[in-house]
């Protein structure tokens, strides 16, 4: 276990302790400016922990549907596994303050997500980063 | 003597496979399909309802491969030629979705049909040195009767009359075309002042209630996006049809590996796959079929399972080509209203059309002729895509604000003609291997001058027009882009493979086994009861989106399986 993590996802998905948090929101903030005010570190706390829900947290199901999110298939279950350890690495670093190129780019990728992607996955709160942008609420959101 | 599982096997669930199984399973015949990806689509089970799993998701569906493939569990390789080593890049390469449905799941569905010259480049153009221009083995006239069949089996909504260069159709379109987007008028407006003929695009999405199946509401996520309401047809009218006959099965989950041939080495006796619901040992289920293997699994998946199994000779994977893709762009002053509608809804095909200025631009560049492709006016970037095109920083807000690259972006997109070359090819990679150890496929591609001259030539034209209807500026790009490959490796928004979902000719049809892999019926010359039924098959690229002309030739070939 190293120090971006907290020993065990809490309630609400936090998975990194104190200071990796406040770093790794720096480091969100400094791609997308108020990425964070609007859930970035969130959004990134739902994936590293997305596979540890059952279904997993990635893939949400259409709203109406009676779902809330979708099955993973096994073998796309282990590719995402696989994923999410070398974020959790990546994330390491920049808490770290080592990020190496790719990391960052990692980070930007992230934080533009949870600051335009839709609000079922912890970012753009209330569909504030849509709203910056004038870009409109969905016809067919899913289930948030 | 063994049972036969059913008639004919079907590998791969895209429009190919899926027309293929329903023209099958209407003449009586029973049929397996087997799709490697798993099932977003439609119910297994009566009624066959469409499942909607899907949403307007710019997060499932383009940032964490919804619908497959993960190229994590299958990487593709790319590079230019043999100089640049084995490889240089390993991971997404012109992927099409990889699930029940195939790529027909989520292209946003211009369906237009080639000209009758499109079959006879070579007769009506003639040759070009480094390429291998050659007519079809069949004429538009031969198709005719299937692309009728075809569209209205998908429904594809469109008017006549209104493109001058259109071939001659025996029947008008099943649907009128749906509400055009405003800012394709003003686009095609201008072009028409241009002396360009702009139409409104086939389009295999709803216009009217169809075929049990409501009408498109613009949504504005249709290309990369399934339809959440299935209004379209492309290819789950197909694979219904199929399944009420009760003849009929998919098999989601079923990664073929192998085409099981007799002893003689001369037919095809079923199929061996691997059931990938299984993790992380996958069971080898064999299947026998009593009359025909079909092959459908895109022209990329196709020559990689053909290599793999030494079928088809040696021309399997040769003469790939995409369309050359130019993105003409314009950055308007105001919004140009691209979050709602079909993304596309108007194209013009004057660039496919010898004109005097056409035949000057060939003769500048010491070329006997140019094509260039079908243009569309039209708009598609996610908030998310649009974000990730600006260098993150201070300056991210201000530019996401501001909006040149979604908001008031508009483009035309012409999708190139491409010439085939034999050294362009899809092979099996020497070292990557995918999840379950099979060699990856790779690529290797650099477009002919043809296309380089074709892009330059149609960039000008639309940087024109794109000015003429209000733009504030215009630039255009290419994919592949043509400049130094290390300006592009990472920041480069489409990559440096091309980024064409247009993948065809790694099968050509032809009348001689020495220059050609599958016969005018589409049946492999050296197992002729295994029929490719996808674009591998196309001669020559034209320049015109492929699924309505790849469906059509899979009518075509299951028709005359069947007799
Ligand atoms: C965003 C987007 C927009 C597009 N827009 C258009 C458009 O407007 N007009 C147009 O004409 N085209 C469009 N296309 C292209 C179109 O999707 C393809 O031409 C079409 O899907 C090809 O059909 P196919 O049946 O040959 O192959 P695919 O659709 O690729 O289907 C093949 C299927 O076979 C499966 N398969 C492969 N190998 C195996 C195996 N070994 N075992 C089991 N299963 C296997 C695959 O998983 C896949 O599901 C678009 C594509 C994209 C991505
Ligand atoms: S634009 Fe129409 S056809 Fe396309 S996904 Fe939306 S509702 Fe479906």
């Amino acid at each position: 276990m190293t120090g971006a993590r907290a020993a065990e996802p809490s309630e609400q998905g936090a998975v990194f302790d104190g200071p990796a948090r406040a770093v790794i929101a720096a480091a969100l903030d400094a791609q997308v400016p108020g990425s964070v005010a609007l859930g970035a570190v969130d959004y990134v706390e739902r994936l590293l922990t997305a596979l540890d829900h059952d279904p997993p947290r990635l893939w949400a199901a259409p709203e109406g549907s009676g779902q809330a999110w979708l099955e993973v298939g096994v073998w796309e279950r282990a590719a995402w596994a696989q994923r999410i350890a070398e974020m959790h690495a990546a994330y390491d670093r920049v808490a770290a303050g080592e990020p190496t190129e790719a990391d960052v780019r990692l980070v930007h990728e992230h934080a533009c997500e949870a600051t335009f992607g839709d609000p079922a996955y912890g970012g753009n709160r209330d569909g504030a980063g849509w709203r910056q942008i004038g870009f409109p609420d969905p016809l067919f959101p899913p289930a948030r | 003597m063994t049972t036969a599982d059913c008639d004919a096997i079907v590998i791969g669930s895209g429009p190919g496979g899926a027309v293929a199984a329903d023209v099958l399973t209407a003449a009586g015949w029973s049929v397996i399909v087997l799709e490697k990806g798993r099932n977003h689509l439609v119910s297994l089970d009566p009624p066959y309802e469409p499942l909607r799993h899907l949403s307007n998701d710019e997060i499932a569906m383009v940032r964490r491969h919804l619908l497959g493939p993960d190229p994590r569990l299958e990487p593709r390789t790319y590079r230019r030629h043999a100089d640049d080593g084995d490889r240089l890049l390993t991971g997404e390469v012109n992927n099409l979705p990889s699930t029940v449905g195939g790529g027909g799941y989520h292209a946003d569905a211009k369906l237009p049909r080639f000209r009758e010259e499109d079959f006879a480049l070579r007769t009506t153009r003639g040759p070009i040195d480094g390429a291998d221009v050659r007519d079809w083995p069949l004429t538009y006239a031969d198709l005719e009767p299937h692309y009728a069949e075809v569209e209205r089996i998908i429904g594809v909504a469109g008017e006549t009359g209104t493109n001058p260069f259109a071939a001659w159709r025996s029947s008008g379109f099943p649907m009128p075309p749906g509400p055009d987007m405003p800012m394709a008028l003003v686009t095609t407006a201008a072009a028409a002042r241009h002396g360009l003929h702009p139409y409104r695009a086939p389009t295999g999405a709803n216009s009217v209630e169809y075929d049990g199946r409501p009408a498109c509401v613009d949504c504005g996520f249709c290309g990369r996006y399934g339809c959440p309401v299935a209004a379209k047809g492309d290819p789950i009218a197909s694979l219904q049809r199929m399944l009420r006959t009760g003849r009929g099965q998919v098999r989601p989950e079923a990664l073929v590996t192998e085409i099981v041939l007799d002893a003689a080495g001369r037919r095809a006796t079923g199929v061996r796959y691997l059931d990938l619901a299984h993790h992380p040992d996958p069971p080898v289920i064999e299947l026998r079929a009593g009359r025909a293997v079909i092959v459908a699994g895109g022209a990329f998946e196709t020559a990689r399972l053909l290599l793999r199994n030494g079928l088809g000779g040696d021309l399997v994977g040769r003469h790939l080509t995409y369309h050359f893709q130019t993105f003409t762009v314009g950055i308007f002053p105001d919004d140009t209203g691209g979050d709602r509608g079909r993304d596309v809804t108007h194209l013009h095909d004057d660039l496919m059309i010898d004109t005097p200025e056409l035949l000057g631009a060939a003769r500048e560049a010491g070329l006997p002729w140019l094509r260039g492709g079908v243009t569309e006016h039209g708009s598609a970037a996610g908030p998310v895509d649009e974000a990730l095109m600006y260098p993150g920083g201070p300056r991210h807000a201000a530019a996401m604000a501001d909006s040149s690259l979604r908001r008031r972006m508009w483009v035309l997109t012409v999708q190139g003609e491409d010439l085939a070359q034999p050294a362009n090819r899809v092979d099996l990679d020497p070292s990557v291997r995918d999840a379950w150890g099979l060699p990856a496929g790779r690529v290797t591609y650099r477009p002919h001058r043809h296309e380089l001259a074709a892009s330059a030539y149609a960039a000008a034209v639309h940087e024109a027009v794109l000015v003429d209807a209000g733009a504030q500026a215009a630039f255009s790009a290419t994919s592949p882009p043509q400049h130094d490959i290390d300006l592009h490796a990472s920041i480069n928004p489409i990559g440096i493979a091309p980024a064409s979902r247009h993948v065809m000719g790694t099968a050509r049809m032809g009348t001689d086994p020495a220059t050609s892999v599958v016969s005018p019926e589409q049946r492999l010359w050296d197992v002729d009861n295994v029929l490719i039924c996808d674009s591998s098959v196309f001669v020559t690229s034209a320049g015109y989106n492929p699924t309505l002309t790849l469906a059509a030739l899979s009518h075509r070939a299951a028709t005359l399986l069947t007799g």
